[in-house]
């Protein structure tokens, strides 16, 4: 594979007026697991969404994934081209067993692309069996869902997995074992952005990089002991360390991103 | 073909029993002096019925059966009875506790208990009464289980006439019966069906009564239920609408025992021009009585929907638990769908609960499985298949599952391509 798995530039995002990310540029080359980190409300998600194609959110700026930008292609085209993103909250789709759904991506990732084989080691691994015939995340507990979404992944194998919060509602056990089978999947066809708001999660598996987002925008990268520096001072220290004001409402700066571009 | 006069009742009542035809002069009198429907009275709220039964006319014989065999028999398979009715005359009748009604005598024309639908109820109720001279009785004796269903399959086939058939299903105590019917006529052939349906069942009675309708596209269909539960009896009604031009369910429930269930499940599919009707009237008459109404339907094209639910709470109904459910997906722009659930209390310690939506495919279970690769047709056709699966998995008789999610599934492909949302 040459040049990175997912490569973010000056991607700038929002909802109607309202500006959610404000130049994020990010880069996790194939074969790195990368965590993104940062308080409740800077646009972790919305960089979910905003990769994904949701439909709602105006986006500017670049995003690779494998080298093709997909900003302004379908969603499924998107997930075609290799980008698949663990939701924070999965949806719910009644009358839809997950059996079904599966079959559906089976035939939609086409025949020979090693789908069923991947899918029964999958759910053999997570033990998924008990789930098959139920609805898709209808009544499932927040872990289960969790599962579900690594379950599907896993069968899909991706070029770029981007896991939002894979960790939370999951019990400890369920965290080393989301860890472990984040772990396995590592592999120099792969790129992993993983989105947490805990240490946690990062004692197994260990992130070649991690970032923090704060109102729109990485404010830092560094190795693995930034998590722990995270961990022990918290994100008003190192706003403040930053001098970057997280009560601001809105910033308008964000042109400047843009004319780097 | 005979005209609907006075004059065409009194030769349909030859021949009949006497208390018969009492029944049929007391339908006659009322046909002439009730007018068509006001298109403004609550009844008829949000459909245009587009016809004028005046202009229909009494078949003398039965025309030819459609060829081939139906759906439903075909995915049925073993009935404890087998009736078929072609243009309100039963032609064939067969098995334990089923006759025609035709060639059976006075008691077999009787209500089943209370069980009956008032000749005033509308014109189309009246004009049964004064001109339906044939039908199917099923008759399951105190104490029977019947375990096999009876299959009906009620057949309209001739241009511009106006079909009656009666289907009475009398369950005595204890007894439990299940009836599938199934309504067809051809495509392109303009014709009125009005199917009076009559459910009575004793104490512990258990009566179930599975309805698919695949009415031609010219079909107007006024059907009309009377279902009554006695003590700790149980109805059950499951209709599939798909077929029909204009095609009504008037619907009326007595839970008249202490203890009585009915449950109410209904799919239905809308597309090109159907209005697809829903009347229904749960009436709880007695204590600790238990009601469920669950009804989705689509609308696609052109094609409009409306359910009218009303739970009635007697003050004879205390401990009531009562439920409605409708929800409804708008597939296109043009397409219709009135969803109105009504509760009327007159009991104070019932419990009782009602949910009603309108509304197009959710955008977030589209974008979640775009997200997995699927493409907005294939995310939309899933979608619009978990709709119906509630419905579907909570049918008696599983084997009609697979052709009725598929005749749902290709009234979608029809209209999707279309001016889907
Ligand atoms: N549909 C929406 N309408 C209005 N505001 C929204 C909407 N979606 C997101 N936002 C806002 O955008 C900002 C970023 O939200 P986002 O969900 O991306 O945060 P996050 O970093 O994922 O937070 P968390 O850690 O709580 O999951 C928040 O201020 C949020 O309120
Ligand atoms: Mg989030």
């Amino acid at each position: 594979m040459s040049g990175p798995a997912l490569s973010i530039t000056g991607l700038q995002a929002g909802l109607g007026e309202l500006q959610i990310l404000k130049g994020v540029d990010l880069e996790v080359p194939f074969g790195e697991v990368h965590a993104l980190m940062g308080p409740n409300g800077s646009g972790k998600s919305t960089l979910c969404h905003v990769l994904m194609g949701k439909p709602e959110y105006h986006a500017s700026g670049s995003a690779r994934v494998g080298g093709t930008d997909v900003l302004g292609l379908p969603v499924d085209e998107r997930a075609r081209l290799g980008l698949f993103e663990a939701f924070q909250y999965p949806v719910e789709v009644p009358g839809v067993t997950l059996d079904d759904l599966m079959g559906e991506i089976a035939q939609a990732a086409g025949s020979g692309d090693g789908f069923g084989d991947r899918m029964a080691a999958a759910v053999a691994e997570l033990g998924m069996d008990r789930f098959l015939e139920r609805p898709v995340n209808e009544g499932l507990s927040g872990g289960e869902k969790k599962r579900s979404e690594i379950f599907q992944l896993m069968s899909m194998a991706p070029k770029v997995a981007i896991l939002d919060e894979i960790d939370s509602g999951l019990d400890i056990d369920a965290v080393r074992e989301v860890a472990a089978a984040v772990e396995a999947m590592r592999s120099p066809a792969l790129g992993v952005l993983l989105i947490t708001h805990y240490s946690r999660i990062l004692r197994y598996v260990t992130p070649d990089r991690v970032h923090v987002m704060m109102a729109g925008r990485i404010v830092r990268s560094g190795g693995p002991e930034l998590a722990e520096e995270l961990e022990a001072k918290g994100y008003d220290a190192i706003a403040a360390d930053l001098g970057i004001d997280l009560s601001e409402p809105e910033d308008d700066d964000g042109a400047d991103f843009l004319a780097g571009l | 073909m005979l005209p609907l006069t006075q004059d065409t009742a009194a030769r349909a009542a030859t021949g009949l029993p006497e208390p018969v035809r009492a029944r049929i002069e007391h339908g006659a009198a009322l046909y002439e002096k009730m007018p068509m429907p006001d298109p403004r009275g609550e009844d008829w709220r949000y459909v245009e019925l587009g016809m004028d039964l005046d202009d229909a006319a009494l078949p003398e014989a039965p025309g030819a059966p459609m060829p081939g065999e139906g759906v439903v028999a075909a995915a049925l398979g073993e009935v404890a009875g087998r009736a078929l009715s072609v243009d309100g005359f039963t032609v064939e009748a067969s098995g334990d506790g089923l006759q025609a009604l035709h060639d059976a005598g006075a008691a077999a024309w009787e209500a089943a208990g209370r069980a009956g639908i008032p000749a005033d109820l509308d014109r189309f109720a009246a004009a049964h009464h004064a001109f339906g001279r044939d039908g199917v009785r099923v008759d399951v004796p105190a104490g029977t289980a019947v375990g096999a269903p009876y299959l009906i399959e009620v057949q309209a086939v001739t241009p511009g006439s106006l079909v009656l058939p009666r289907i009475v299903v009398a369950a005595g105590d204890g007894a439990e019966a299940a009836v599938v019917v199934h309504y067809r006529s051809p495509d392109g052939v303009a014709l009125t069906a009005v199917p009076h349906v009559e459910v009575g069942g004793g104490a512990n009675a258990r009566v179930s009564v599975t309805v698919v309708q695949t009415w031609g596209d010219q079909t107007t269909a006024i059907s009309q239920h009377h279902h009554v539960a006695g003590r700790d009896g149980a109805v059950e009604l499951a209709e599939t609408g798909l077929g029909g031009r204009f095609a009504r369910l008037h619907l009326t429930v007595d839970l008249d025992g202490p203890g009585a269930d009915a449950r109410v499940l209904g799919l239905y599919f809308g597309d090109r021009q159907q209005t697809l009707d829903y009347r229904a009237f749960v009436n709880h008459n007695a204590p600790n009585t238990t009601s469920d109404m669950f009804l989705k339907g689509a609308v696609g094209d052109t094609a409009r929907s409306v359910f009218t639910g009303l739970i009635r709470i007697e003050p004879a109904g205390q401990k009531t638990n009562a439920h409605q459910t409708n929800r409804n997906l708008v597939l296109s722009d043009g397409a219709e769908a009135h969803s109105v659930p009504n509760l009327e209390i007159l009991a104070n310690d019932v419990r009782c609960g009602h949910g009603s939506a309108v509304g197009p495919l959710d955008a977030e279970q589209r974008y979640y499985l775009m997200s997995r690769g699927l493409d907005r047709a294939a995310a939309d056709r899933l979608q619009v298949k978990g709709f119906f699966e509630e419905v579907l998995t909570r049918y008696r008789h599983q084997q009609l599952e697979p052709p009725l999610r598929q005749a749902a599934m290709a009234k979608y492909a029809g209209i999707i391509g279309g001016s889907a949302t």
